[in-house]
């Protein structure tokens, strides 16, 4: 994958005091043929703009709940999410999502779905065909652009649906577990070019995963969450010019630093699954 | 969110579906009392095309007790499921075993398929008239029709259900020493049964179609001879009154049968059959 | 090793025995109504006389018209049964799938209505339209309704879910949802819809031939078997036995020109 040298996104000229997104009181309380389940309990989660935050936690801890809720994709039971200090409403392509499982358009050529977003929110044809092209060759699939979903493996399925999210340029990326779906090789490969596309362009992100090396890898903030019902534990500051950013994820392990904060988060979330 | 929209998604259980419940009866109920009215009260039909659903209960009664072309309802009813369950039994007993056949053993597949194939798309009913011709207007005639519409689903839904048998379950009963039988018997039969049942759920209900319009055409006794009578005398009350009773009893046999499935196979997964 | 119970053969070996094993049907039909006698002609005649019959009923007239225009009166009748059960049964099934309210009141009545064979209609028909055409179209309407309608909901129904929070996410509102993505993801399923479709309302149309018709497939092999003309009722089955295989195997490929992406290795 080549980082193009295109301008990363200009920096703010007024800085809009406060969080880019901020969740709060956000709890979900699911009702099911077993009962009443409390998935989320109260949580808040301030992001500034241009930061990268990674959730992680046990299994069934409700990240994934917590992003849907995020994404205006589910309605919390209480509190609202707030984006610049407004109410952020139902989901659309200011919030764009990822997803584990890619759904990408089984009906849409590779081109066709990274495209859809701008279609249906109605860009001129000019901009829309520019901005393809600047993600296909951003995103390595220049020569896919006119396959099918199903003729492509789990990673390159994977890259089309990032590049599908990131063409309508959202104001917040949301990527739920996005490479739990994929090979342990594919996964360390994305796993570094998101770092890298990272330093380039500095979006807003909330990422979900179960991985700790990988939280503490890509993210400036590791927000730990207990298990169910999650609620946030902690969260952890990690340094954003890190000398082992952007290199391979195999040998961040190497770095002191990189393993101190990897086994706090672990030993965090360890507690929260041994927990009775 | 969802502005009065559904979200696709698999089919949801009854839980809690009180609103589509009310929809539901107040839509039928509804229904009935235009029905009502519009035969008796303001007489928009004419009461030879349509008649109110109190001339239709009587019929019913009527049916149940006199005789009409034959017997009575309860008479009618017997001599359809006589037919219908020989040929269906026929279909499920030849058609079974004939598709496990085909799946275990390639050559027997290679020659059979293509006979099968041209035969499959002649419609039941075609076989009818050639039927007649061999049998007369008998119940042997009837219940050829029959088997010759449940055969079909049968034989391909076992095959599919023995033809989807991971074959890692095979190799693993080979290696611990089973023979061939045995492996069939006991290892891939029950894993393909769910499968073959369903079959014989869509070939029951495929029979029951079958016998209905069979007995439109030729016959002496039967629902559907019953209903063509109707058609004869004019007595749209008694059609409806056929018509009711093929629904229903079409209905609970399925029901029946998918009671039976849980209980017989309760390790069925929620997989379709072919048609 | 495999064992050979399970061993697959070569295309070439099963296209051998594939096709000696249909020769050997027609030699066994051909030896069983001439030389061996074991049939009389009445009912089973040979097989030179059926493919004569046929080439015969090309050119001259049975009852009224050569062979062809029967099977164009057949077909008139099935294709718009099936098309209009395709205009009310594919958007109304669509619309059943996406509006929950609409699906409360229409599937109550759908449900009573379904377990009732087509066929148990015609005697209804007959009354209320008289012999003609239009009761025989309005069977053929029924007996296609019930899948088309079906199908279109299942279709819509088995798009994940997933899909349409993407398209959300991705600021599509909610007619292009439907339009865009859950109609496209779902045609392949509707085609199939539509072929099952097809095979009833050909089921039902014969059926309905033999019951009230006066041109057609389906009367030709009634009155053939009337008039103890097996092998022109051998040829009747055998045309309609073709153009429903012909239905069935035209459907799938349209599935493959309208949904080239859906490219599985097929089922039944």
């Amino acid at each position: 994958m080549r980082t193009r040298s295109a301008a990363p996104r200009p920096a703010a000229a007024t800085a809009v005091s406060g969080p880019k997104m901020e969740i709060r009181g956000v709890s979900k309380r699911f009702v099911s043929r077993r009962g009443e389940v409390d998935a989320l309990a109260t949580c808040d989660v301030a992001i500034a703009k241009g930061e990268f935050v990674t959730v992680v936690g046990p299994s069934g801890c409700g990240k994934s709940t917590l992003m849907m809720i995020a994404a205006g994709l589910e309605e919390p039971t209480t509190g609202d999410v707030l984006v610049d200090g407004t109410p952020a409403g139902p989901a659309g392509p200011r919030r764009s999502v990822v997803f584990q499982k890619f759904a990408l358009f089984p009906s849409e050529t590779v081109a066709q779905n990274i495209e859809f977003g701008l279609r249906v929110t109605g860009v001129a044809r000019a901009e829309r065909e520019s901005r393809l092209r600047e993600q296909l060759a951003i995103m390595g699939l220049e020569q896919f652009t006119h396959a099918y979903p199903h003729e492509l493996s789990g990673g390159m399925q994977q890259r089309v649906a990032i590049a599908r999210a990131l063409v309508v340029r959202p104001e917040i990326l949301l990527m739920d577990e996005p490479f739990g779906a994929l090979d342990a090789q594919t996964r360390s490969v994305l796993q570094e070019e998101v770092s890298r596309l990272r330093r380039v362009m500095s979006y807003t992100v909330m990422f979900i995963t179960h991985s700790v090396e990988e939280a503490v890898y890509l993210g400036d903030r590791v927000i730990v969450m207990s298990r169910r019902p999650g609620r946030i534990k902690k969260e952890i500051a990690v340094p954003r010019d890190a000398a082992w950013r952007g290199g391979e994820i195999e040998a961040a392990n190497d770095y002191a630093d990189f393993n101190a904060v990897r086994r706090e988060v672990w030993e965090l979330v360890r507690e929260e699954i041994v927990r009775q | 969110m969802t502005s009065g929209g559904a979200t696709p998604g698999p089919m949801p259980r009854a839980r809690r579906v009180q609103p589509a419940i009310l929809y539901g009866v107040a839509t039928l109920g509804i229904l009935l009392i235009a029905w009502a009215l519009a035969t008796s009260a303001f007489a928009l039909v004419a009461p030879r095309l349509l008649p109110s659903p109190a001339v239709v209960i009587e019929r019913a009664a009527t049916l149940i007790t006199t005789p009409f072309s034959g017997a009575t309802l309860a008479g009618h009813v017997v001599a359809s499921l006589q037919r219908w369950l020989i040929g269906v039994t026929f279909a499920v007993v030849l058609g079974i075993p004939l598709g496990v056949l085909l799946a275990w053993l390639p050559p027997l597949r290679a020659a059979v398929t293509p006979a099968f194939e041209l035969l499959r798309f002649i419609p039941p009913f075609a076989w009818v008239p050639i039927a007649v011709l061999w049998f007369g207007a008998s119940t042997t005639t009837q219940a050829l029709v029959v088997f010759i519409a449940a055969f079909p689903a049968c034989v391909i839904n076992a095959q599919l259900g023995v033809g989807q048998v991971d074959p890692i379950l095979q190799r693993a009963a080979q290696v611990l020493g089973a023979g061939p039988l045995v492996t069939l018997a006991r290892v891939v039969m029950p894993v393909a049964a769910p499968s073959a049942f369903t079959g014989v759920r869509i070939a029951v209900s495929n029979g029951w179609m079958a016998l209905v319009g069979a007995e439109l055409i030729v016959g002496k006794q039967g629902l559907g001879f019953l209903i063509s009578q109707g058609q004869n005398n004019d007595s749209v009350s008694t059609i409806f009154v056929g018509i009711v009773a093929i629904g229903l009893l079409g209905a609970l046999i399925d029901l029946a049968l998918q009671k039976a499935q849980a209980r017989i196979l309760p390790w069925t997964p929620a997989a379709a059959g072919a048609r | 090793m495999t064992s050979w119970w399970r061993r697959e053969l070569t295309a070439r070996a099963r296209a051998a025995i594939a096709a000696s094993s249909i020769a050997a049907m027609i030699g066994v039909w051909w030896l069983a109504s001439g030389p061996l006698a074991w049939a009389p002609p009445l009912f089973l005649p040979p097989p030179q006389e059926v493919a004569a019959t046929f080439l015969r009923m090309c050119v001259e007239p049975y009852i009224g018209s050569t062979l062809w225009v029967h099977v164009v009166a057949s077909l008139r009748v099935v294709m718009t049964g099936w098309l209009l059960a395709g205009l009310v049964g594919l958007p109304l099934g669509i619309a059943m799938a996406w509006w929950r309210r609409l699906r409360w009141i229409v599937f109550p009545v759908f449900q009573l209505v379904r377990p009732v064979p087509p066929l148990a209609w015609i005697p209804l028909a007959i009354v209320w339209l008289g012999i003609g055409d239009t009761a025989r179209v309005s069977v053929v309407f029924i007996a296609a309704l019930v899948p088309w309608l079906m199908n279109s909901m299942q279709a819509v129904y088995s798009v994940d879910a997933l899909l349409v929070a993407a398209a959300r996410s991705l600021g599509a509102g909610e007619r292009q949802i439907l339009t865009r993505v859950v109609c496209r993801t779902a045609l392949p399923t509707l085609v199939a819809g539509a072929r099952i479709a097809l095979g009833n309302a050909w089921t039902t149309l014969i059926a309905a031939e033999l019951l009230a018709a006066s041109a057609g497939l389906g009367y030709i092999a009634l009155n053939a078997a009337r008039t103890l003309e097996t092998a022109v009722l051998l040829v009747a089955m055998a045309i309609i036995g073709l153009l429903g295989a012909l239905f069935s195997v035209g459907m799938r490929r349209m599935t493959r020109v309208l949904a080239p992406w859906s490219v599985r290795a097929t089922d039944d």
